[in-house]
């Protein structure tokens, strides 16, 4: 049983007149506690499949299906709803609110899932405490090193408990031994919690913690 | 929940103060424009409010009380014989020459009572006796005169309409829109200066209505008795004089144009600063949108902080004016700000605040949440 599935989706970009196709019927599958990487060059698709798996962007054919829910392109005002319910994003950028300590980063996230008040901020806290951060829970991110930003960042994808967790690249920015730090979170956070994790990425040491590795090439996955 | 608004207008406290600046200057402009232009106008029609008159009758289309005409002075009697008015007198007010001890000639305008006590004008008696004017050649002149004429003391003579005639008097507050100087005589003696024109004549019928009387009822019969005359109530007298300098002057016009620009210079502040920190927080609101929210949650954003700026603005605007106030005053600018017309510009920056928050929705609906896989 999949969490998240991909059947036959293509993606064209319109450029002018012109229509440039993107992804050519990709089809995959992941299952709940599995980890996957998508690694392929730049200009392969991976940024858009990732989009299109997160419900950013819709297929421009074929089929989605996230959390058992299929993904209606004729309705994209129903994708952010979805996107709260099912999903948890890491960046590359970390992409951490400034202004929001590291407990109110996760605590936002949480508010936008609708959970609010009281419960938000003991569940932001707890969150913090499990990526080990508990002393740097009233920092601001300026004053956070790049590995603690990406375990806020983490913390925060895992707000909510989304059955689904998408990384593009979580350790591009990061040193050796703090790489190796965060992917072991992100194998932890898949694993305990039963949830799919594809990381989207360049680095070599992802492969330590998936159980499947996923290359694409000009729009097309291959597997190996 | 987390106020994400709040905190990025704290996190940017240089932005902010310069947000809120812009406000409080544009509320500044306009509470001074319109609070001066009150004081002013409030000359226009200070002494009508003051004078214990329920009705005015004019003569025919005069533009304001300034600027009377004469009619015969017997029309009193057929206004004293209408039921309902307990007391009518004549009032003239005029404009004459008043010659200087420098020799120099200056206008001033007269007010003219057979019985000021009776009628409350001047309000503001600062030395002398109201009942005295009836005595000979003396009159009332009011302290705002200096300005104009210079230094007087009680007991001093000044040149009226040929006469040497005694100040034996001083008030306060009487003044007139044009800042012409007022001076108060007996009704006789005035008509003595002008007999040529106010011989016989007065400019103004001042009715007190009896206790109980309906001021429409009265009014009308007035006006059925003297076709000739317009007949106006204290409040409707008031409106006619403000509003003739409002509409004659072009200051009505003047004024909406500098409140225009106020508000301009306001929200073109906001909406640059609300633009431009949109601008630097695309990938943000590009992050909120990918975790899960909607247009309407950065609208709410955007809204809430030119909320805040318009709150913080209004107030720093308002504590800048009201300090003005006694500064102002020291130079005899009155600054007249009701707290109704407080609460529309309160209400009006909040509004226009958000209008200039607007221009950013366009911009945070374009935004594509795929930016936040982008370097």
């Amino acid at each position: 049983m999949s969490v998240l599935e991909a059947r036959d989706v293509t993606k064209e970009f319109r450029e002018g007149r012109e229509s440039v196709p993107v992804l050519h019927g990709v089809s995959l599958k992941l299952a709940p506690g599995e980890i996957v990487a998508l690694e392929g060059p730049s200009g392969s698709g991976k940024t858009t499949l990732l989009s299109i798996l997160g419900c950013i962007l819709t297929p421009s054919s074929g089929k989605v299906t996230l959390a058992g829910e299929e993904v209606d392109p004729r309705h994209p005002e129903r994708l952010p709803a979805l996107r709260r319910r099912a999903i948890g994003f890491v960046f590359q950028q970390f992409n951490l609110f400034p202004a929001l300590d590291a407990t109110e980063n996760v605590e936002y996230a949480l508010n936008l899932k609708g959970i609010d008040g009281r419960a938000a901020r003991r569940e932001a806290e707890r969150l913090i405490e499990a990526v080990g951060l508990a002393d740097r829970k009233r920092f601001l991110p300026r004053d956070l090193s790049g590995g603690q930003k990406q375990r806020i960042a983490i913390a925060r994808a895992l707000a909510g408990n989304p059955p689904v967790l998408l990384a593009d690249e979580p350790t591009a920015n990061l040193d050796t031994q703090v790489g190796a730090q965060v992917l072991e979170m992100f194998r932890d956070a898949a694993k305990s919690g039963n949830r799919a994790l594809l990381i989207v990425t360049h680095d070599p040491k992802v492969r330590t913690i998936v159980d499947r590795v996923l290359s694409i090439r000009d729009g097309r996955i291959l597997e190996t | 929940m987390v106020n994400l608004a709040w905190k990025n207008l704290l996190y940017d406290k240089l932005r902010f103060a310069i947000t809120v600046i812009g406000v409080a200057f544009a509320v500044t402009l306009v509470f001074l424009q319109v609070g001066l232009f009150m004081g002013l106008l409030d000359n226009a029609s200070v002494t009508i409010r003051h004078l214990n008159a329920d009705l005015w009758v004019t003569s025919k289309n005069t533009p304001n009380v300034d600027f009377a005409h004469t009619y015969p002075e017997t029309y009193v009697q057929r206004v004293r014989s209408v039921p309902g008015v307990e007391r009518a007198d004549n009032l003239i007010v005029w404009f004459i020459t008043l010659v200087l001890p420098t020799g120099s000639q200056e206008g001033t305008l007269m007010y003219a009572l057979e019985d000021f006590t009776r009628w409350g004008l001047p309000w503001n008696v600062e030395s002398g006796n109201l009942e005295d004017l009836k005595r000979g050649r003396y009159f009332f002149l009011d302290r705002s005169a200096e300005k104009r004429f210079g230094k007087f003391e009680v007991g001093e003579y000044r040149e009226i309409g040929h006469r040497r005639m005694k100040i034996i008097g001083a008030s306060r507050d009487a003044l007139s829109f044009s800042t012409t100087p007022i001076i108060f005589m007996n009704y006789r003696q005035a008509q003595e200066i002008n007999p040529e024109e106010l011989g016989g004549n007065t400019t103004y019928t001042l009715v007190k209505l009896a206790p109980g009387a309906d001021p429409k009822v009265v009014k009308e019969e007035i006006r059925r008795r003297l076709p000739y005359n317009d007949v106006y109530t204290k409040d409707e007298w008031a409106y006619q004089s403000r509003n003739y300098w409002i509409e004659s002057t072009g200051l009505g016009l003047n004024l909406g144009m500098t409140v225009l620009l106020g508000c301009l210079v306001g929200v073109l502040i906001v909406a640059q600063t609300l633009y431009t920190s949109t601008m630097e927080h695309l990938k943000e609101f590009g992050t909120v949108k990918a975790i899960g929210g909607g247009n309407w949650q950065i609208y709410n954003i955007l809204g809430q902080q030119a909320t805040i700026a318009a709150i913080a603005g209004f107030f720093v605007g308002a504590a800048q004016t009201w300090a003005l106030k006694p500064l102002l005053a020291k130079i005899d600018l009155r600054l007249i700000l009701p707290p109704g017309f407080a609460a529309i510009v309160f209400v009006g920056t909040i509004v226009l605040c958000l209008a200039a928050a607007m221009i950013s929705f366009k911009k945070v609906a374009s935004i594509d949440p795929a930016l936040v896989f982008r370097t």
